[in-house]
């Protein structure tokens, strides 16, 4: 009678306990460790292992292959193409995985983050919810996650993300190599530590898009700084691209207005003239 | 019984071990999860509980108050005066706390993260028991270094207490261009805590120490929380009709043209055009 009594209260004990320490917690037990900051390894092109441009041999339809060809055309003339962060635009997804300057995950229970240097941060919604109705679209995208235990040692070792209501202009890289402009972009990433090596993440993103003639996988690799020094990468501090209508012209050293390309039209000043009649 | 007693402490011990050792006790921590939003009824000038530009009577040194003075007449001719962020920098601290788009507040054992729904600006305050790091690269947003408190001792944190150095310039209090010293020495001290009446709102109460000021400049900002909130993007890049070219602030007007922001503003040089045409 005692002893059943004594197994209550213990049980009893250990329920309430539960609830106070863990209720409300994020059991970090329960998550890989991925902290640190993360820096890409390879270079800024989408399929780290082909070259930048024509050498990605993206799946392109004819469609946005004429507009890829395009964009290089204008880019070696000295125009920007297809590619709009020379005005600071953000990158958007699935580009932002570049992860041209280094990246941190934070964990909450419901949500992780992303956060880079250069661009705001990605909030991945791990609580289970459904995709929100008509949700205002934005460069990085609107993403549900959900973590796995792989391997069933009741740890979670993979976050298999989505990300869909993305707007544009966006592109896979510098390149220009082009997303549809329709916006239907749907990305899916399975992100996890390295089986050997936990100070190295991979994310295998695959890139559903209407200018692609299939899904595209792609895997990047980030290797950990476990002492990192944190920057600030703000596109628009010094940047010498000056959009002014659909031209792109350069600010030089000295502070003025130059072209980017040969025999560039300088721009219109017909308010000039207006103003000083 | 005795027995009986210590078994369940035990007990208690161990499944407190197992499920929170390494774990994050948020007990510990307030709730300020959500989003944060300045009231609706709040401008975006510095001190919320005075009016913008010269009713701010902000604290300035005489050197200061003539740059001040200099550059309210500048944007009252169309320019933009000492306000750099046109050019879609970030504000920087302390206008960054302005939160003139919605900022989140993230809590961890060894770092608080504060970000808000604009360009990059993100704060990470330190609360690990670091010192300040040597030769650390100057930023807007600067390193900060906060610690937790425990006011009322009921043994859950309910202040954050943050330092933040290391700054880097050009920054502003505010729109109208209040300015901060070109040494970029600024020291901020912020007190951050939830309103003891209602946990839906935040206070951070900012002290300014700054060698474009007389005194230390103290302000409390308020905050109002969304529970369930959407969270957007405020891209200063896109739809910007500002562009500046060498020293001039210009206008892009509706049809994409280059046009002056200030009355009988010169156009500007293209001597880089006519070379190129030659």
């Amino acid at each position: 009678m005692l002893r059943r009594s004594l197994v209550r209260s213990i049980a009893l004990a250990a329920t309430l306990l539960m609830i106070a320490a863990g209720a409300q917690a994020l059991d970090e037990t329960r998550y890989p460790d991925w902290s640190g900051q993360w820096l890409r390894t390879g270079g800024i092109q989408w399929d780290p292992t082909r070259p930048l441009g024509r050498g990605q041999q993206a799946p392109l339809t004819p469609e946005y292959q004429v507009i890829f060809e395009a964009s290089l055309a204008d880019q070696a003339a000295g125009g920007a193409g297809n590619d709009a962060r020379y005005a600071c635009f953000p990158i958007g997804m699935p580009r932002l995985m570049s992860a041209i300057f280094p990246m941190e995950f934070v964990f909450s229970q419901k949500v992780t983050y992303i956060l880079f240097e250069n661009n705001m941060p990605r909030r991945i919604y791990t609580d289970g919810r459904s995709w929100p109705h008509d949700p205002e679209p934005t460069f990085a995208g609107y993403s549900i996650g959900k973590w796995i235990d792989a391997d069933g040692d009741g740890r979670y070792d993979l976050l298999e993300v989505e990300t869909r209501y993305m707007k544009g202009p966006r592109t896979f890289e510098g390149s220009g190599l082009p997303l549809h402009k329709d916006d239907q972009t749907v990305v899916q990433e399975r992100i996890r530590l390295d089986r050997s090596d936990p100070e190295i993440l991979h994310d295998e993103i695959t890139t559903v898009d209407h200018a692609l003639t299939r899904p595209w996988t792609v895997t990047k690799t980030f290797r950990r700084e476990r002492n990192p020094s944190w920057l600030e990468n703000d596109c628009s501090e010094d940047n010498h691209h000056v959009a002014i209508g659909k031209e792109n012209y350069f600010i030089s050293a000295d502070g003025h207005l130059m072209p980017t390309k040969r025999d560039q039209t300088p721009p219109d000043l017909r308010y000039f003239r207006q103003s000083r009649k | 019984m005795r027995s009986s007693i210590g078994l369940i402490a035990l007990a208690a011990v161990t499944i407190a071990t197992a499920a929170g050792g390494q774990a994050f006790d948020e007990a510990k921590y307030p709730d300020w999860s959500g989003q944060w939003r300045r009231p609706a009824d709040v401008g975006n000038q510095w001190d919320s509980s005075k009016p913008a530009r010269r009713g701010q009577q902000a604290p300035l040194t005489p050197e200061y108050q003539a740059i001040y003075d200099a550059n309210l007449k500048d944007q009252a001719e169309g320019g933009q005066g000492t306000d750099p962020t046109y050019t879609c920098i970030p504000d920087g601290m302390p206008r960054a706390m302005n939160v003139i788009f919605p900022m989140e507040i993230v809590i961890q054992p060894n770092i608080t993260h504060i970000m808000i729904e604009y360009l990059s600006m993100l704060r990470r305050i330190y609360t690990d028991g670091r010192d300040w790091p040597e030769n650390a690269e100057p930023s807007f947003m600067g390193y900060s270094v906060g610690r937790w408190i425990d006011e009322d001792g009921d043994g859950r944190y309910d202040a954050l207490v943050v330092e933040t150095r290391n700054l880097k310039g050009p920054r502003a209090f505010d729109a109208s261009g209040i300015p901060l010293h070109a040494d970029n020495e600024t020291v901020v001290k912020e007190r951050i805590y939830l309103d003891r009446a209602d946990p839906n709102v935040l206070h951070d109460e900012v002290t300014t120490i700054d060698h474009a000021l007389t005194r230390p400049w103290t302000v409390t900002k308020n905050y109002h929380r969304e529970r369930s909130p959407i969270w957007l993007e405020a891209i200063c890049a896109e739809g910007n009709q500002h562009v500046r070219i060498g020293a001039e602030s210009y206008m892009l007007s509706a049809d994409g043209h280059l046009m002056p922001a200030k009355k009988g503003q010169a156009p500007p040089d293209l001597r880089y055009f006519n070379q190129s045409r030659k």
